[in-house]
């Protein structure tokens, strides 16, 4: 599958997302009418090309699980499409596909999760976890189901003898390899990513985000991590797009989003994390207020109530998300005049 | 520097459990001084937050001190925290009294039931000789220095009407409403978003400028700990590794683990898409922890024969700077 890599031109992102919308009904009183919506996603776009990783960032409630959750098809989304190139070379929009062809699909769509201790079933081997996928699919007998689970096993770091094992037996670090190992069983081609490092120690998450990192080498797999940490962000990241209450507020490779931000709640976003440097201690810029209710959106830009730079076109219109630098894209009225503040590196 | 506030000594907190004994503080020992930040830090099972619930007497059974002193500088006389009774009178004056708690989940820390306003009335009034009326004028008081918008409105509230970032401001109202000499901080802000992070590390360090408390902050972020703290002591497996003022921790470290960890941590400063270096292994279970130095399977600088049998002890390595490693301590000397 790798044959054709970086040869010719390609041809197309791997995932393009157009317009992405999640809204939750709001209900009210006797006869549960409808008084308004939460909206979680609000006309998202982005795309993810083959091999690379994009990361979603934001804080909690700003839509970036929803989003992914959407990609997956774990839920439907409201509005837009989700374009998946698929192994065979077709576009199909997950968005609208009807179930019975979702299936199929899945295979090349793979998730790993946030939390190693509550996604592993206890009371099953870590051979019955890893070949789950197979079995689900009728791939292979049980025989080759064995040595794919040692191949699987061996790749993730972890030893083919523990596959007789339950999950209680290994640490958290472990216990996400055995999430990767397992998400990785079918070949899918795009790995989504929900916060897989957050659960797990400071000494045990450089070892899982190398891993993943030389996974991604090795099996040119295309990832969509989604994440609050902005220096595990950077670690992992080509490209990070920035969400707050179910928008993209900017999207640009790593190095220029961490050095050059454009918008104003990505500045505050970089400011705010705390730097394991004491001589670095930072004139930190600190937002007042809080995250808006998605159910209450301000009116014109969302962040404006926070934005120390806002304006009065802030206020009653919502900026559009426009190109500002190859690949650069900011939703703000004041992207061409500000000057904002990046971090090193 | 004044005499410490509060003086930990040697504490050695077990728990008794049927699978065997877990050694959860096995050997702490450091100073907290008034008006400074001490960090307490360290990876899951280093005992951290049981060195915090065993200065406030709150470790439940199976849990127990078993060995050690905690001394609290009182106005004349300093005390042994170790030797009250934990239910007892005293115990009870101290706790919410001369040291409050700040934990990480404030959902968890209000009642559902009670009111934010009631339950602060409640503390102070448990300590301080006060009525109903000047107690809740106190309580409005402290919301609003804690930030608490339209605090008289606030006060009626549950604290499950609150944001995430509103009930720990509240909570903090309430860890100081006593006037605390002490504020332990455990993992104040690992529940909340970066940007309230930032709003509540900048409120602790606003109240400690104007109230002069000593602050004890227990956590794993160590961009928090660089942030925060005068001193810092790095804990494993229930032992201080290493221990000394905040610029030498990130600068000089002088023990493999701190050294370790450091490196290990993804930093916002990196060049981006960078393999990070790595600790090898992973942190042992309580029930299997290694003889020896805790840490010497996963050390670089392991020296069979020495690190695998004693535990080393917490020796000065520079000015005001300790480690527990044998690297430090040449062979004549152990034991």
């Amino acid at each position: 599958m790798t044959g054709g890599a970086g040869v010719g031109t390609p041809p197309g992102p791997l995932l393009d997302v157009r317009g992405l919308r999640k809204l939750y009904p709001i209900h009210r009183g006797f006869l549960r009418r409808v008084v308004g919506h939460v909206r979680a996603v609000d006309g998202v776009s982005f795309h993810v090309d083959e091999g690379e990783t994009l990361s979603l960032v934001g804080e909690s409630g700003c839509g970036k699980t929803t989003t992914a959750r959407c990609i997956l098809r774990a839920i439907t989304p409201t509005a837009g499409e989700i374009r998946f190139r698929t192994g065979e070379g077709a576009v199909v929009d997950v968005a609208t596909l009807p179930k019975a062809r979702l299936r199929p699909l899945r295979r090349q769509m793979q998730m790993i999760f946030q939390d190693p201790f509550s996604s592993l079933n206890p009371r099953r081997t870590l051979l019955d976890i890893v070949a789950e996928p197979l079995v689900a699919n009728g791939v292979g007998d049980r025989r080759e189901r064995v040595e794919r689970v040692a191949e699987l096993l061996r790749l993730v770091g972890l030893r083919p003898e523990y596959m007789r094992r339950y999950p209680h037996a290994f640490s958290g670090g472990q216990r996400q390899r055995v999430g990767i190992a397992r998400a990785l069983a079918l070949h899918p081609r795009l790995v989504v990513a929900d916060e897989p490092v957050s659960a797990l120690d400071v000494s045990v998450q450089a070892q899982i985000l190398n891993l993943m990192l030389d996974l991604q080498a090795e099996l040119r797999l295309t990832y969509l991590f989604v994440a609050h940490d902005l220096s595990v962000v950077k670690h992992v990241s080509d490209r990070v797009a920035v969400m707050y209450v179910g928008r993209i507020v900017e999207t640009a490779p790593t190095a220029a989003l961490f050095a050059t931000p454009r918008h104003p709640y990505t500045e505050a976003l970089l400011s705010a994390v705390p730097t394991p440097d004491p001589r670095l201690r930072a004139r930190r810029i600190v937002l007042t207020g809080e995250v808006a209710d998605p159910a209450h959106p301000p009116a014109g830009c969302a962040f404006h109530p926070r934005c120390p730079y806002a304006v009065d076109a802030c206020r009653e219109e919502a900026p559009a998300l426009i190109e500002v630098a190859p690949g650069h894209r900011v939703s703000c009225h004041r992207a061409g005049e500000l000057r904002l503040r990046g971090v090193g590196g | 520097m004044q005499r410490p506030i509060l003086r930990v000594r040697d504490l050695r907190t077990y728990f008794f459990q049927d699978e065997g004994t877990v050694k959860a503080v096995d050997g702490a020992s450091f100073d907290v001084h008034a008006g400074r930040t001490l960090g307490l830090v360290g990876e899951s099972g280093c005992g951290k937050s049981v060195t915090a619930r065993s200065i406030l007497r709150l470790v439940e059974r199976p849990g127990r001190i078993v060995g050690g002193e905690i001394w609290l500088r009182g106005a004349e006389e300093e005390q042994d925290l170790v030797r009250l009774d934990p239910a007892g009178r005293a115990m009870r004056a101290i706790r919410g009294g001369d040291i409050g708690l700040v934990f990480q989940e404030p959902m968890t820390s209000f009642s559902p039931v009670h009111t934010i306003g009631d339950q602060m009335v409640e503390t102070i009034r448990l300590h301080q000789r006060v009525g109903r009326r000047e107690a809740r004028a106190r309580a409005i008081d402290m919301l609003h220095r804690v930030g608490v918008p339209r605090p008289e409105r606030r006060v009626d509230e549950y604290a499950f009407q609150l944001s995430g970032g509103l009930r720990q401001r509240a909570m903090i109202a309430l860890a100081l409403s006593c006037g605390p000499r002490i504020l332990i901080a455990d993992e104040p802000t690992t529940a909340l978003d970066v940007t309230t992070q930032a709003q509540i590390l900048d409120l602790l360090r606003e109240l400690q400028a104007r109230e002069g408390m000593a602050i004890l902050l227990i956590t794993h972020n160590l961009g928090v700990v660089a942030e925060m703290c005068d001193e810092v002591v790095v804990m494993y497996l229930g032992r201080v590794v290493e221990a000394g003022p905040v610029d030498a921790i990130f600068h000089a470290p002088r023990h493999p683990y701190t050294r370790a960890l450091l490196r290990s941590i993804p930093s916002i400063q990196a060049p981006p898409r960078t393999r990070l270096p790595t600790i090898t292994g992973s942190i042992p279970h309580p029930y299997t922890r290694p003889a020896g130095c805790p840490f010497h399977p996963r050390c670089l600088e392991f020296m069979a024969g020495r690190c695998d049998r004693e535990p080393p002890r917490l020796l000065p390595v520079a000015d005001g700077q300790a480690a527990s490693c044998f690297l430090y301590q040449p062979s004549g000397v152990a034991g």
